[in-house]
C-alpha cells in the first residue's frame, strides 16, 4: 500500500496531466458531433458578441466590393427605368456604371477620369451622372478610361431649367467652390426663391430631361439688372464622388447629326 | 511574480488572438496561435500539475472562441507537461528558472529552441485534432510549419523589444 501510494506521488504530474488530457478528450467527443453545449461554444453570448464585432470590422474591407457591387445595380436598375420611360417618351437610353479613378475639384478647369473607355461603348460628348443628380460630360474617350469635364469646370454651360415651371437658364461655375454653380439667363420678370430646385432641361441629347441639378441657394437682382445673379447647391459633392454612371443615348449620333445639318 | 501583470499580459495576448490573428486568412495554411507565447514565458514557479491546469483553463477559453471545444485544451496541457522537461534539456542551470522565462533571462539561443519545439507540438496537435485524420497529414505538416514560424515571428518580436 505504502508502495503504491509512493508511486502515485512520484508520478503525480503524469497523472494529473492523464486526466486533464481525458477530460479535453471527452470534450472533442462531446463536441462532435452535435448537440454542443450552447454555454461552451460560439452561442454563448460574449462570444457571440465578439464575433459580431469582427465581422462587423470585416464588412468595412469589403466596402468597396460591395459598392461596385451596388454601382452595378444602380446602373442596371435605371436601365430598367428608361426601358419602360422610352416607351412613354421615344427616348432609348442605356447606363454604363463607371468607378472615377482621378479627379480634381480646386482648379478652374477640373477633369475627372473614369474607368470606362470606347470598349464600353463610351463616346465623347456622353453625359455623365451619379445618384445625386448631374457629374459632366465626356471630353476625350481612351480605349479602358475616358476624361470626364465635370460641371464644375468654368467651360461648362449647361442648359437647365426650373423643376416648378420650366422657365430655362444656363449652368456656369465661377471657378470657386465645388459646391456651388451659377444660373445665368434668368430675367429680372421671374420670381426666384431660395431652395427652388433645378433640373437638366433636355433641350440637349447630352443629358434627357429631369436630371436633378441643384436647388437655389440665394438671387441677386440688383436695381436696372435684366437678369437675376442665381447661387445654385450643386446636389452632386465632387469631393467624395466614387462612382458615376454614363448616360448612352441611342440616338444621340442622330440628333447630333441633325443639329449639325443645321448650321 | 506579480499576478496581476501576469492575468493583465494573458488578457492582452487573448484578445489579440481572438481579434487579430484569428482573423488571418491567408492561403488558408497559417494560423498562428500566438496566445501561447504567455504559456512559455510564465515562470517555473509554481507545481506542475498547478502549471498543467492554468493550461488546460487558458486552451478551454480560447476553444470557446474558436468553436473547437477540447483541442487547444489539449494541446495546451501536453504544452504545460512537456514545458519544464524541454526547459530542463535546454538550459543546465536551473536556478534561473525561477524568473519569467525571456530572452534577457535564458538567452535568446536556448528561448529559440525552446520556443520551437513547444510551440510546433502545440500547433501539431491542434491542427491535427482538427482535421481528425491522418489523411490530411501533408497539409497538416505544413500548416504547422507556417503558423509556428509565425507565432515564433511574434514572440521573438516581443521579446526583441520588451527584453533586450
Amino acid at each position: 500500500m505504502q508502495n503504491l501510494l509512493k508511486i502515485l506521488l512520484r508520478y503525480s504530474n503524469f497523472l494529473v496531466f492523464i486526466v486533464l488530457e481525458v477530460a479535453a478528450f471527452l470534450l472533442i467527443g462531446f463536441n462532435n458531433p452535435y448537440p454542443r453545449s450552447s454555454v461552451l461554444s460560439t452561442a454563448n453570448q460574449v462570444v457571440a458578441w465578439q464575433h459580431e464585432q469582427v465581422s462587423e470590422i470585416n464588412g468595412y474591407f469589403s466596402l468597396r466590393h460591395q459598392n461596385e457591387l451596388l454601382a452595378e445595380e444602380n446602373a442596371a436598375l435605371r436601365n430598367q427605368l428608361s426601358a419602360i420611360d422610352s416607351v412613354q417618351t421615344g427616348e432609348a437610353l442605356y447606363y454604363a456604371a463607371a468607378k472615377v479613378v482621378q479627379m480634381t475639384t480646386d482648379e478652374q478647369h477640373n477633369y475627372l477620369t473614369i474607368n470606362r473607355g470606347s470598349k464600353d461603348g463610351i463616346q465623347r460628348g456622353q453625359g455623365v451622372r451619379n445618384g445625386d443628380g448631374v457629374v459632366g460630360i465626356v471630353r476625350t474617350v481612351g480605349r479602358n478610361y475616358s476624361v470626364v469635364m465635370p460641371i464644375i469646370n468654368t467651360h461648362t454651360n449647361l442648359s437647365c431649367r426650373f423643376a416648378k415651371n420650366d422657365y430655362i437658364g444656363t449652368l456656369i461655375w465661377d471657378g470657386k467652390n465645388s459646391r456651388f454653380a451659377m444660373l445665368t439667363d434668368v430675367a429680372a420678370h421671374m420670381v426666384v426663391n431660395q431652395g427652388d430646385t433645378i433640373i437638366t432641361s433636355g433641350l440637349s441629347p447630352v443629358f434627357p430631361e429631369g436630371i436633378p441639378v441643384g436647388t437655389v441657394e440665394n438671387s441677386v437682382l440688383k436695381e436696372g439688372d435684366s437678369y437675376h445673379t442665381i447661387r445654385v447647391r450643386l446636389h452632386t459633392d465632387f469631393k467624395r464622388l466614387k462612382y458615376v454612371e454614363v448616360i448612352q443615348n441611342k440616338h444621340q449620333n442622330e440628333l447630333e447629326e441633325l443639329n449639325h445639318g443645321l448650321d | 511574480m506579480d499576478w496581476t501583470k501576469q492575468i493583465g499580459r494573458y488578457a492582452i495576448v487573448m484578445l489579440l488572438q481572438v481579434l487579430l490573428f484569428n482573423q488571418l486568412q491567408l492561403f488558408g495554411v497559417c494560423h498562428p496561435y500566438i496566445y501561447v507565447m504567455c504559456l512559455l514565458m510564465m515562470p517555473i514557479t509554481l507545481p506542475h500539475s498547478v502549471d498543467m491546469v492554468i493550461g488546460a483553463v487558458v486552451g478551454l477559453i480560447m476553444d470557446v472562441f474558436c468553436n473547437s471545444l477540447g483541442i487547444h485544451m489539449s494541446a495546451c496541457i501536453l504544452l504545460m507537461f512537456l514545458r519544464p522537461y524541454i526547459l530542463g534539456v535546454i538550459i543546465n542551470d536551473k536556478e534561473r528558472l525561477t524568473e519569467q522565462i525571456n530572452q534577457q533571462t535564458i538567452g535568446l539561443v536556448p528561448l529559440l529552441k525552446y520556443a520551437a519545439i513547444l510551440v510546433a507540438v502545440h500547433h501539431l496537435m491542434v491542427f491535427a485534432l482538427g482535421a481528425w485524420s491522418w489523411y490530411h497529414i501533408g497539409f497538416i505538416l505544413i500548416e504547422t510549419l507556417v503558423s509556428s514560424v509565425l507565432t515564433l515571428v511574434v514572440l521573438l518580436g516581443y521579446n526583441a523589444l520588451r527584453y533586450r
